[in-house]
């Protein structure tokens, strides 16, 4: 089994020392390039989530992209989970996919690399300058960059734990929660936790996972709402609940709009992932490239820094600023200190489960 | 002899240009192809249903390999298998047979006067109030009510901040399955409405009248004379409220607060989450067949009501 409980990061002097060598061939390079590139495409068309993962994306990378190369950058709009079979049948059937370039997660990307849609950008300039973080887990080579990770931390509303912050999940099996806390309808972020939570072992995962059953089962009886990303900020905005295990973005965006949350990793962990870019196959020569060019601008100190602090995630190259407020903070962990209490499991073993693992979650918490 | 402008009016002018453009068309003695043209459309709309059927039926019999996100080159019944013996199906396929029988129910009941006073009033300011009444929502789509809803019974929503003013507590009044019913019967009623209306416009209001004067109240002459004359509207409007309820997805998604998944959601899942075309086209094949055969059951015991247009109607 694939499994990472502490992450090994590179070593942050190196990749400082490689971002910077980059940094100055990327100066330099330009009028070396330009000899060789191919016909500039009016524009790409970058699959992307709206609000302000999609305003993120924009002001770090594609308005930069688009004041150097002349390319207008279309964003997409549309699911990750919908775009898949869209990009899937294009590639089947041979036709130009209808996206360049898409954001997703990276164990949604996990699935276009195993079915073989994904363009290799394993020789992409700027990887020299990243962390292990942006290589995907469980797939050969880079067919997809992880661009920044992110972890899914217990928010909750400090009113509603005047103790101090909830140590652990059994802290949400207090009857004064029923109904009042919250999680993603499929479970992910929580299978991993409620297994430590259930009292198993981490590394049963996947052959054993009766212990996060029977936690979730417990969890179940506390009538939990369900639901997607936009849900838990509207909730915690309307006073619907008091706890939720979601990605640390929507508790800060929830907290950036003026709602009182805060968030901890529990002693159980917390489910550590990442997403990334990734180019389908089917496009011209000429299209690829600049593509490609995007994904590695993607990459650079300047342009990962105005990107991630509107996510307030950490990137995946060393060096960054992290936005006010969260530096030392659990959801941003930069130092390998950081990562022991965060859990990650191999993209390749989360796909070939995640539907059993989702089938069972909703089994339980709808039967 | 003055010749009134509506003596002839416009649309049958339309009509004999069309005919003489058939006319052109058509060889002589033609006219035998007309009714066969004629249901071209129709053909072609049930042809691409029974061709895209068929593709999901192909899809339902190829299973996924998680290592490579391929489906088999060979057909299998491990789906329509892995189905029957997940508990979780059969909750989704009962939770919304049942919802869409309350919701038909339910619709039915609310339906039936608001169409019988929109047509047997007299006044036409009451008529033309409940028609736009009826006729607004469609402007509306079914994600936007259903987030309305939300506003409204949140925990922060009007009513809940009614019931603080009278000192109750905020009650949970979304995400639960009454929440998905609630807002389904909200959606379904003008079709309903829209469903019954021609059937009671049709029932003769003498016919009423001669029941009264009978002897009969107007009770008796409900349940003894409209509401069998409305049979085969009410009927039709029942079997669209209860397929429209049973494959319904918005409002299980958006009131159910992920825990009220109808048949619906599920095949999304299979197919956008978790990328399982193959288990999601047999649980769409197995939800069309729940469909049909309940439909079947309506028909065989109370006949196809207005869907029958005029043939065999009970």
């Amino acid at each position: 089994m694939n499994f990472e409980r502490k992450l090994n990061r590179r070593s942050l002097l190196k990749a400082s020392a490689a971002v910077g060598a980059t940094g100055l061939a990327s100066v330099s390079m330009p009028s070396v390039l330009r000899a060789a590139e191919p016909d500039k495409p009016s524009e790409l068309i970058i699959r992307a989530w709206g609000g302000p993962w999609v305003e993120a994306l924009k002001n770090g990378v594609s308005d930069p992209f688009t004041e150097k190369t002349g390319i207008r950058i279309i964003h997409d709009l549309t699911e990750d989970n919908e775009i898949q079979p869209k990009v899937w049948a294009a590639v089947a059937q041979n036709r130009t996919p209808p996206i360049h370039i898409n954001w997703d997660t990276t164990t949604n990307a996990t699935k276009s690399a195993l079915r073989g849609v994904c363009e290799d950008l394993s020789d992409l300039s700027n990887l020299s300058g990243t962390t292990d973080l942006a290589k995907p887990v469980g797939v050969d080579g880079y067919p997809i960059v992880n661009t920044y990770g992110y972890v899914y931390v217990l928010a909750y509303r400090p009113e509603a734990f005047p103790d101090g912050p909830p140590k652990s999940y059994h802290d949400l099996l207090d009857p004064k929660f029923k109904g009042r806390i919250a999680f993603y309808n499929d479970g992910i972020g929580f299978h991993f936790p409620a297994q430590v939570a259930g009292g198993g072992a981490l590394e049963d995962i996947p052959g054993n996972m009766d212990a996060c059953w029977e936690f979730v089962e417990k969890i179940k009886a506390q009538n939990p709402l369900l639901g997607e990303d936009p849900d838990f900020v509207t909730w915690f905005q309307r006073g619907e609940i008091d706890a939720a295990c979601t990605i640390s973005t929507n508790a800060l965006g929830a907290k950036r709009s003026g709602v009182d949350i805060a968030w901890t990793v529990p002693e159980e962990g917390a489910k550590f992932d990442t997403d990334g870019l990734w180019i389908p196959k089917g496009h011209s020569e000429s299209d690829l490239y600049w593509a490609r060019e995007y994904i590695n601008s993607a990459l650079t100190q300047a342009n990962q820094q105005v990107w991630l602090d509107g996510l307030g995630l950490p990137g995946v190259v060393p060096g960054l600023t992290p936005p006010e407020g969260l530096a030392g903070d659990p959801s941003y962990p930069t130092k390998p200190e950081d990562f022991e209490r965060l859990i990650r499991i191999s993209g390749q073993i989360q796909v070939e489960n995640e539907s059993e693992w989702f089938s069972k979650f909703k089994q339980i918490m709808q039967g | 002899m003055r010749r009134y402008k509506t003596s002839y009016p416009i649309s049958w002018r339309f009509m004999d240009v069309l005919e003489a453009a058939f006319a052109l068309v058509l060889p002589r003695g033609g006219g035998r192809l007309t009714p066969y043209l004629l249901l071209t459309p129709a053909v072609l709309l049930v042809g691409t249903l029974a061709v895209g059927l068929l593709y999901i039926g192909d899809s339902s019999l190829r299973v996924l390999d998680r290592s490579t996100f391929l489906f088999s080159d060979y057909w299998t019944l491990e789906n329509y298998q892995r189905a029957f013996s997940e508990s979780f199906t059969a909750t989704i396929i009962w939770r919304s047979l049942v919802g869409a029988v309350i919701v038909t129910a339910v619709t039915l009941l609310l339906a039936f006067p608001y169409a019988y006073v929109m047509v047997r009033t007299s006044s036409a300011l009451l008529r033309k109030f409940l028609l736009v009444a009826l006729f607004l929502p469609f402007f509306i789509g079914q994600v936007v009510r259903a987030y309305g809803w939300l506003i409204i019974l949140g925990n922060q929503g009007i009513v809940n901040d009614a019931l603080a003013l009278v000192g109750v507590e905020p009650l949970r009044l979304l995400f639960n399955y009454p929440a998905v019913l609630f807002g389904l019967v909200q959606y379904m009623l003008p079709f309903g409405v829209l469903m019954l209306a021609p059937a009671l416009t049709a029932i003769p209001e003498d016919i009423e009248a001669a029941a009264t004067s009978l002897g009969a109240n107007w009770v008796r002459a409900l349940f003894h004379v409209v509401l069998p004359m409305a049979r085969p509207g009410l009927i039709g409007a029942g079997v669209v409220v209860l397929t429209l309820s049973l494959t319904d997805f918005a409002m299980p998604a958006i009131l159910g607060g992920g825990s009220q998944d109808f048949v619906a959601n599920a095949i999304y899942d299979q197919f956008f989450r978790t990328s399982d075309q193959g288990f999601g086209a047999s649980l769409t094949l197995i939800l069309i067949a729940v469909g049909s055969m309940t439909v079947g059951l309506i028909f065989a015991v109370f006949g196809a009501g207005t869907l029958a247009l005029g043939a065999n109607r009970k």
